[in-house]
Parts: structure tokens; C-alpha cells; sequence
């Protein structure tokens, strides 16, 4: 609550609390109704009321008196599923698609219980699953430390014998944690599938519905690899299971804001018409045991090269053990290959990074086509600083999160070159196809 | 009896929550189509809204055709943008006529609403202000919230399972006035919303034209329900719609009576599928629907016999509302006992089958609904719930056009609101008030027209979708009369020989332009305008097609070629001449030819 101090006081005194029904005299008259919490914007000396009509109106106050005490019903602690083998299992990380809205107060909290979650979407009956919390946090707020834990639990599902992975994720890092989990857990025996929402969950337009269910519906099949479900256009119609390595969020709303970058995406799915449509190769559940290779380096950067960067911000990336550069064109950076007066360029501080073991890696700015830095001088002069990433298709997030996992692998400098060129989860591609 | 409206005025600015405009245009194509469902969204104590229930069973597909003046925010693609102030100063000029008074701030809520109307799922509507007034003959009406909401959809097709609806309206913003229901009568109703239409048209942000404010009267009789009645659209029929929806209460209540004498109620749900009755049937409905795959479901309604075929409005019997409430599955209606069989081509035989099937006794009456299983099953639930309602039920009824209405959905329970989370309150502070111009009030706004106009040319005017026009035009030096004369009566004729402007104020503003300077007559206002449609300037027509006036020695020189003669030069020269001036001049004449002879 962010009322006023003097309203806060004034409250205190009269015994109020949220929810409570008060009356409070204003300049137009005297109103009756609940006292709502103050929304963070807006003037906090003015109430925000919840008339009988169900409007909220803001009335700032002359007097304030209870009327009466809320009747508000506390909710009781509810349990997660137990695990039954052949189940598919969802674990819930926050997120739009996992947050629930309290009527009353119009507050959203990024959690749901596997009870809420059937009573929302009582569709996800026909299915056996179980579910459980693992965190409540937005997408934003998570990193390395919940990719293991993350990577943890479905090694669990996995071992106890679970037929598929669904998770709930916030969308605007799904593709960092999807592409963690895709080097971190190899060889999947069953699908591990990412789910996500972009229209909020208390709206009955929201995507969630559609796409959680085409994740359970994707989950229950025969590949084994890590997805993202999501819409595949603005239609309520079918979703698109994209890659964990190759995918991004596109968009900052649309529904169909995740695209397969450089590649196809996997599967077109819809729960209703039982379609489950291969669009390019996949693996299938794999009969090999589960390769678990969990540990990561959080210390790892992503810089955005730009006109003016200055060398000294460079030099000042020595605080990582590995940096990711989203460089220009087709991996440029000012490296002044012409020796012209006017310009700065960083290669002398790139070189210093690499020399003292810091590992650089290039990726570009454009998202869609593939490093080539052979092309180009300043390229040429950051492949011959020693700079990772020639030939490569990959996304940015995904070169990121694959330098967070070989640099949890191995310090040597020689093997982590070696490591990111290497093809493990379909993050590099050998051709760059024509048709779509 | 009580007697309540609600209207909603649409606004002239953009759209309430994006840059969008609101020229809609009914002739536009769409440029894309989307496809989306809607699924209720469970509050934490599991109550879902009575009407979204009704709404869900339905299992219904939205298609939505995609204007050019559409964006992301109307396709539930983007979060919307800040609350337009434009609308909002209108809303507050409103509130202020009608004597309310403006909250210290509006927060904008979700209404759920999930019949596909709004892509979202729910509307945004805030309160803008409160304890409003108006002044009637009859005393005055209470206005207790003035609030200002999102336009819906424009439903194209409401077929099942899919309903097509066409976004170009989506977001448009209105003015919801909501009185109490203290109206005293029909014809008070009229009085009501007349006066507040009125005083809406008065402000300059409002939209004018068909379509543009909408009435939603609520009736409540006593030993009946609150109903409303919506979309009425010619205020003089809201006393026939008052009228007939008090005696189909007062029927409805005369009927719940007979059906307690008969101990009808309440109805066993025991629907029997009786397709095998029709397997050869000649009955053209059933037989189309057998064809496609349906099945003929019948349920009996003990002791209801002669009930369902009672009238309750002008050619609507309790048949008919039971019919209607079956339509919320999505099938086209029903078939009961009281109705004659031969009008579907049913046979005795077919009818003898459906009876002993259904152990039918003497005073027992039936209903057939013919769809799919699974469709009919949930139609045949929707009828037997109508049936068990031993009370009127609260609806929301559409008003048809012969003053008899038909039942939409279930009248919506209290509203389910929440808040807007994505657009931030609104502070209503004393400086923004202030910067709210007070607009003229109706009362002073009628006398100054009385003034410059007659009382007949001025009540036109006032009610005009041209009222600014013609103050604008007056404002910049045009004679009071003449402009509402084109404005009423030239713009009007030459409309409806085909002449259209898609300027209207620029064309009049040059033509009026034109005329004060002397360069042509009264009487070819009409064919200058006609000249100026394709967007000419005055000028140049009065040129082209030689309308300039006649005047001076010219005018001298036809009155003598003439011969002196009024009706000559009249008839040869009528665009083209002042017949004031024609008349002074030949006055002048006969006086020197007079002077002379003498």
C-alpha cells in the first residue's frame, strides 16, 4: 500500500485496513464503499474506493470513518502434486502465464497452485499430470542460479519416471533459460516443453489456455528435445513448438511474438485436432542415458557493440570470465582497419581480454543470418585476436547461455573455443536453408 | 412500475485508449481477418458472472474483421495507451452540464464481458463523475455516475459456432448517463431522453449522425423483474416499448400463477431422443436437419398445455421465450405443442409416435428441438431452465422495431469489475477542471437561436448534427438564416438527388465566403453548391457556369432589352439577379418614365 503518511496515520487510527468498508466525505458528497490498495501511480493522498456497483472511483478524503471490518476469507496453504510415473509434469517458474489476479484488489501474483491451475483450465483433465511451484518470479528476475535448479527438477521427473516436461516460464528470458537447459541436459529421453503467456492470464483473451495446453498436448509425443510453445500467428488456432536453442521473443506483445531464428520451427501443434506437425528435423526421445553436464560459470557478459563505445568500457569487461559481443553486420566491430585518425577502435582491448583468458565470443546484431568475419578487415582482425564465433548462426541469448555452460565445463582457452564451435543441441547449423 | 435509462453518446475524438481514429465508414472493406476464442476467467471464490456462463456454453469462435484504422490496441495485441484527455474533457464538459460532480480521480476498470464483443474479453469503463441532475417538466431526474467506456465491436454475423464481429468501432469512446429509475411514464421516458440527448449534441466532441447514441431503458414492474430493454432507436417508441414490456410482465405473472394452480412445476429434466418418429418425414425443417446430421430431441412439459401458446406480446407467446433461451446454444429456435403442426408438415401419425414416446397425458404439452446431439442436449438444458423460473427472470431484451422486444442473455449480475492494471489513474486536479471550458448551457443555447433564427428554424437547428457547423459559419459573418436554410434544406435536397460533400465545412465556408462579397444571388446557392460537389472553389463555378450576379449597368441594360418587364427578366435571369434590386430598378424607371410624361 502506498497511501499518503497522513492517510496511513489516519488509517492506523480508525483501525482500517484494506478491504475494510469505509465511508469517506469528499468534496462531492460522502461515499461508501471498500477501501482498495493504492495503485503505485497517482496521487497518494486520494482513495481509491471500490463502490457497490463494483467501479472503483479515487476520492480524496475530508473525513474517514469504518463502517465495517473485512469479511475476507484467508486462503489456505495449498499442497503440490505428488509425482505419479507416466504423468506429465509441470513446474511453474512465475510468469504471465502462472500469475493469477485477486479480484478485489486487481493484484497480480505470479503464482499459481496445481489446485488453481485445474480449476483454470479445467481442460487439463484430459491429460495425467501433476504439477508443481518451483519459484514465482518474473522472467526478468531469474538467472543462473534457477537454470540449475530448473535443470535439477526435470533430472528428477526425469528419474522418477515422468513422461514429459512442461514449464511455465515468464516470456522475456524463456529463450536464455530454454537454451540453458538444452546444453545442460542432453540426450532427453522425454520432451521438455516451455510455456509461456504474452496477453495477461486475467484477461478471457489471454493466450495462456491455447498454448499451455498444445505444451501438454506437445509434451505427451516422441521427441526429445527442448521446446517453446507458443502462438504461431494471432489466431487462436494452433501453436508453434520452436527449438530451445533457436528461438526468440520477437515482439514486445503479440502473440506470435517467438520466432525459430535461422531455422524452421519444430513442430505445429493444436490439442483439438490432434495435429502434431514435424516442420524439420528433430531428435526423438533418446534411448542413450541422459547426459547431465549442470554446472555453469555466472560470471559472463553480453555487450551491445555500438558507434562511439568507448575502448576503456571494453577494458572494463575483464570482470567477467567470458564475454559475448552482439557485434554488427556479419561480426564487425571498430577495430580501425584503416588506421584513420578520427576513429577509436576497441581491438586493442578485445586482444587484452583474450590474452589475459577471457574467452569473446561474436555474435550480430541483425538476429537473423550467420557470423562470417572473414569477410571484412575488422572482421578478419577480430578471428585473428582470437575471437570465437566464425561461422556460427546462433542467437545472441543463445550464445550467451552456451558460454555460461562451456565455461562451467572447462577453463582451458583452447577448449572453449573448441566447445563453442561444437553442434550439441542444434545451436549452429552447417547450411543456411533457401526454402522456408 | 419503474423506469430507468441509460445512454451511451459516442465521441467525435480518437479512439479512448489508442491514436486510432474514429471515421468509420459502413462501405470500408477489412485488410485482415483473426480468429480467437474466449474462456471465462474464474474469480478466486469461483464465481463466474451469470451472463458469461450463459455466453461460454456456447463453445463459440470469434472472427474479427481488421480495419485500416485499427491497431494492435483493438486486437488485444498491444497494451492500450493512456485514457485520451480529448474524451475525457468531453465526459467532464457533459458532467458539468448535467450538474455532476467530477471524482479527484478515475480509474479506468475491466467490465468482463465475454460475448466477443471486445477482444480483450472485457471493456474498460471508469467513472468520470457523480450526483448529477437533469430538469424535467415532470422534476428533476437524478444522474448518479457519468461515466465514459470503450465502444464494442460491430457484430456482422452472429452465427454458431462462430460469430464474426468487425473491430472498425472497437474503442470508440462513449458517454454512459445512467438516471435512476424514477421516470414517471412512457411518455416522461421520452421527455428524459430527449433532454439529455439534447444537451449531449450541445457539446462540440460528440459524434452526430445515425448510430451515434444509443438508448437502454430499464422497467421493473412490481411482482415482476428489472429488464433492460436495449438498443431502442426511435425515441417515440420508448413509451409502446414501456408499455409492452409492463403487460408481458403482468401476463408472464398471470401465467406463473396458472402454472402453481396446475402444479406444473418445476419441469423434470427427461429429454428422449425421438428421431425414430421422423425417419421418413416430410416436415421440411426436421427433414433438412435429419439430413445434416441432427437428431430430433423432446422433452414433455407436464400441465403446461395451452400455456406455451399464450400470447405475451404482440405475436409472442411463452412459447417464444422459451424458444429464445434454447437459442443461447446456437440452434434456431424450437417446436412445441401449441403451435399447428401442419405449418412444419408434422403428421398425426409423427405426432402420435413423439406422444407415446413421451407417455404424453391429456394436459401435458411438448418441445422438439432439432440440431446435433450434443447441441440440442445443451439447447433442451437452457429451455427447462427457462421453464423452472418460477419468477419473471431479469434479461437484457432487445427492442425490435414493432415496440415488442425479444430476450438477449440473462441481465448481467452485479457487474464484474477489476481494475485496469496497464493505464495508470487519471488525478483530476483543480487546474485541469478549470482548463475545461464551460459550455454553453441548452436553455441558453435555444434562446440565442430563437433570437437570430424563427422558433420552428431554431428547434431544427438545435437538434441538427450541424448545430457547430452553423455556429461557426454565423461566428464568421453568414447570415443566420441562410445558413440554416442551406444547412437544412439546400445540403439536404441536393443529398438526396446524389450530391455529396466530403468537406461540408470547407465548401460552405467558401461559398458563404463568396456570397459576402455580393458575387451572386440567393436563388443559385443551390446550383453553386451543385457546381462545388467535385470540390471546386466558389469562384471558379460562379464563372464557369456564369452565375455571377447581375448588377448596376448591366442589370440596366437587361431590364431594357426586357422591356421593363418583372417577370421576363425574372424568368431569363433568375440565378443571376437580386429581385429586390430588379424592383427598385424598375420602380426608378416608372417613376422617371412617370416624371417625364408628366
Amino acid at each position: 500500500m502506498v497511501y499518503s503518511a497522513a492517510l496511513q496515520e489516519e488509517f492506523r487510527k480508525k483501525g482500517i485496513k484494506e478491504g475494510d468498508r469505509i465511508r469517506v466525505a469528499g468534496e462531492g458528497g460522502a461515499f461508501e464503499g471498500l477501501m482498495m490498495p493504492r495503485p503505485h501511480h497517482g496521487d497518494a493522498g486520494i482513495i481509491v474506493l471500490k463502490l457497490d456497483n463494483g467501479y472503483n472511483i479515487g476520492i480524496r478524503p475530508l473525513s474517514v470513518a469504518l463502517v465495517s471490518k473485512s469479511q475476507k476469507v484467508t486462503r489456505g496453504t495449498e499442497q503440490d502434486d505428488d509425482r505419479k510415473k507416466g504423468d506429465i509434469a509441470i513446474l511453474g517458474c512465475g510468469g504471465t502465464i502462472a500469475s493469477r489476479i485477486e479480484y478485489e484488489t486487481g493484484a497480480v501474483y505470479p503464482s499459481i497452485s496445481p489446485q488453481e491451475l485445474r480449476a483454470t483450465f479445467p481442460a487439463l483433465e484430459r491429460w495425467p499430470m501433476h504439477a508443481r511451484q518451483l519459484f514465482a518470479l518474473f522472467s526478468e528476475d531469474l538467472n543462473v542460479h534457477h537454470w540449475r535448479l530448473l535443470a535439477d527438477e526435470i533430472e528428477k521427473e526425469i528419474k522418477g519416471g515422468s513422461d514429459g516436461v512442461v514449464v511455465m516460464h515468464g516470456t522475456d528470458t524463456m529463450a536464455y533459460t530454454s537454451a540453458a537447459i538444452s546444453f545442460m541436459l542432453q540426450n532427453l529421453p522425454i520432451p521438455v516443453v516451455f510455456v509461456g503467456a504474452q496477453r495477461s492470464s486475467d484477461r478471457p483473451s489471454s493466450d495462456n489456455e491455447i498454448n499451455l495446453l498444445n505444451s501438454v498436448f506437445a509434451a505427451t509425443h516422441d521427441f526429445g528435445e527442448v521446446g517453446v510453445c507458443m502462438h504461431a500467428d494471432t489466431n487462436d488456432d494452433y501453436c508453434h513448438i520452436h527449438r530451445g536453442t533457436r528461438v526468440r521473443k520477437m515482439h514486445t506483445s503479440r502473440r506470435d511474438a517467438f520466432k525459430s531464428i535461422n531455422s524452421q520451427p519444430l513442430f505445429a501443434v493444436d490439442y483439438r485436432s490432434k495435429r502434431f506437425d514435424p516442420l524439420s528435423e528433430y531428435k526423438k526421445r533418446s534411448k542413450e542415458p541422459l547426459l547431465a553436464r549442470k554446472n555453469l560459470n555466472p560470471n559472463v557478459g553480453l555487450v551491445y557493440t555500438h558507434p562511439n563505445i568507448k575502448p576503456e568500457f571494453i577494458a572494463k569487461l575483464d570482470i567477467y570470465d567470458g564475454v559475448v559481443l552482439m557485434a554488427t553486420g556479419l561480426g564487425q566491430v571498430p577495430t580501425n582497419s584503416m588506421n584513420d585518425k578520427t576513429v577509436h577502435g576497441i581491438l586493442p582491448q578485445i586482444k587484452g581480454l583474450i590474452s589475459s583468458g577471457i574467452p569473446v565470443v561474436i555474435s550480430s546484431q541483425t538476429i537473423y543470418g550467420r557470423v562470417c568475419m572473414r569477410v571484412y578487415s575488422n572482421g578478419r582482425l577480430l578471428m585473428d585476436a582470437g575471437a570465437i564465433g566464425d561461422g556460427a548462426d546462433w542467437t545472441p541469448e543463445t550464445a550467451y547461455a552456451k558460454l555460461c555452460w562451456v565455461l562451467g565445463q572447462t577453463k582451458d582457452m583452447k577448449k572453449v573455443g573448441e566447445m563453442m564451435m561444437t553442434d550439441y543441441a542444434g545451436e549452429i547449423s552447417v547450411r543456411s536453408e533457401a526454402c522456408p | 412500475m419503474k423506469i430507468g435509462i441509460e445512454i451511451h453518446q459516442r465521441l467525435a475524438t480518437n479512439k479512448l485508449f489508442c491514436g486510432c481514429s474514429c471515421e468509420i465508414s459502413e462501405d470500408a472493406k477489412h485488410c485482415a481477418v483473426m480468429e480467437r476464442r474466449l474462456h471465462p476467467v474464474l474469480s478466486e471464490l469461483g464465481e463466474a458472472d451469470r451472463a458469461s456462463k450463459a455466453e461460454s456454453s456456447k463453445e463459440r469462435v470469434f472472427e474479427y474483421q481488421v480495419f485500416r484504422n485499427n491497431c494492435l490496441v483493438e486486437m488485444d495485441e498491444e497494451p492500450p495507451g493512456p485514457l485520451n484527455s480529448d474524451a475525457l474533457k468531453v465526459a467532464l464538459q457533459a458532467a458539468l452540464q448535467l450538474n455532476a460532480t467530477p471524482v479527484n480521480e478515475v480509474q479506468v476498470m475491466r467490465k468482463t464481458v465475454i460475448d466477443g464483443s471486445n477482444t480483450s474479453g472485457f471493456q474498460r469503463t471508469s467513472i468520470v463523475a457523480m450526483n448529477g441532475h437533469v430538469d424535467t417538466s415532470k422534476g428533476a431526474i437524478k444522474i448518479p455516475l457519468i461515466a465514459i467506456e470503450e465502444e464494442s465491436a460491430g457484430i456482422v454475423s452472429a452465427g454458431d459456432p462462430k460469430a464474426t464481429y468487425r473491430l472498425d468501432r472497437l474503442g470508440i469512446p462513449l458517454i454512459e448517463i445512467s438516471t435512476t429509475p424514477d421516470i414517471k411514464d412512457g411518455a416522461h421516458l421520452t421527455e428524459v431522453a430527449q433532454k439529455i440527448g439534447m444537451i449531449l449534441r450541445t457539446l462540440p466532441g460528440v459524434a452526430r449522425g445515425l448510430g451515434t447514441i444509443r438508448q437502454d431503458v430499464n422497467i421493473s414492474t412490481e411482482g415482476g423483474a428489472r429488464v433492460e430493454i436495449k438498443g431502442a432507436q426511435d425515441l417515440k417508441m420508448l413509451p409502446k416499448y414501456v408499455e409492452t414490456e409492463e403487460k408481458r410482465q403482468l401476463e408472464l405473472v398471470k401465467l406463473l400463477a396458472e402454472l402453481r394452480s396446475r402444479k406444473a412445476l418445476p419441469v423434470k429434466r427427461h429429454e428422449i431422443d425421438v428421431t425414430k418418429a421422423f425417419h421418413d418425414t416430410k416436415a421440411a425443417l426436421i427433414a433438412a436437419g435429419l439430413k445434416a446430421g441432427a437428431i430430433v430431441l423432446a422433452q414433455k412439459l407436464p400441465a403446461h398445455k395451452g400455456l406455451l401458446g399464450k400470447e405475451l406480446q404482440h405475436g409472442k407467446r411463452y412459447g417464444t421465450e422459451l424458444s429464445d433461451y434454447a437459442k443461447l446454444a446456437g440452434v434456431k429456435g424450437m417446436i412445441h405443442s401449441d403451435e399447428g403442426m401442419e405449418k412444419y408438415g408434422i403428421t398425426k401419425d409423427e405426432l402420435a409416435k413423439v406422444g407415446r414416446e413421451l407417455a404424453m397425458g391429456e394436459n401435458d404439452a411438448f418441445v422438439l428441438i432439432v440440431a446435433p446431439k450434443a447441441q440440442a442436449e445443451r439447447a433442451m438444458g437452457h429451455v427447462i431452465d427457462r421453464a423452472n423460473m418460477d419468477y419473471v427472470p431479469q434479461e437484457t431484451r432487445r427492442a425490435n422495431p414493432d415496440g415488442t422486444s425479444s430476450f438477449m442473455r440473462p441481465l448481467p449480475g452485479r457487474a464484474r469489475l477489476y481494475p485496469e492494471t496497464d493505464v495508470p489513474p487519471i488525478t483530476l486536479t483543480k487546474e485541469m477542471l478549470d482548463s475545461v471550458e464551460r459550455t454553453e448551457s441548452l436553455e441558453h443555447k435555444k434562446e440565442k437561436l430563437e433570437k437570430m433564427l424563427n422558433k420552428e428554424m431554431a428547434g431544427r437547428i438545435l437538434k441538427s448534427r450541424h448545430l457547430h457547423l452553423f455556429e461557426k459559419l454565423v461566428a464568421s459573418g453568414a447570415e443566420p438564416m441562410l445558413v440554416a436554410t442551406t444547412l437544412e434544406e439546400t445540403v439536404v435536397s441536393l443529398r438526396r438527388e446524389g450530391v455529396e460533400f466530403p468537406d461540408l465545412e470547407k465548401t460552405l465556408s467558401d461559398i458563404f465566403q463568396e456570397f459576402g462579397k455580393g458575387t451572386f444571388v440567393k436563388a443559385a446557392m443551390p446550383e453553386v453548391l451543385k457546381g462545388m460537389a467535385k470540390g471546386a472553389r466558389a469562384e471558379a463555378v460562379l464563372k464557369v457556369y456564369r452565375l455571377q450576379r447581375i448588377t448596376g449597368k448591366e442589370l440596366e441594360r437587361i431590364a431594357e432589352e426586357c422591356g421593363h418587364d418583372m417577370k421576363a427578366i425574372m424568368q431569363k435571369f433568375r440565378l443571376q439577379v437580386d429581385p429586390q434590386e430588379v424592383s427598385i430598378l424598375l420602380a426608378l424607371k416608372k417613376k422617371a418614365k412617370e416624371t417625364r410624361q408628366n
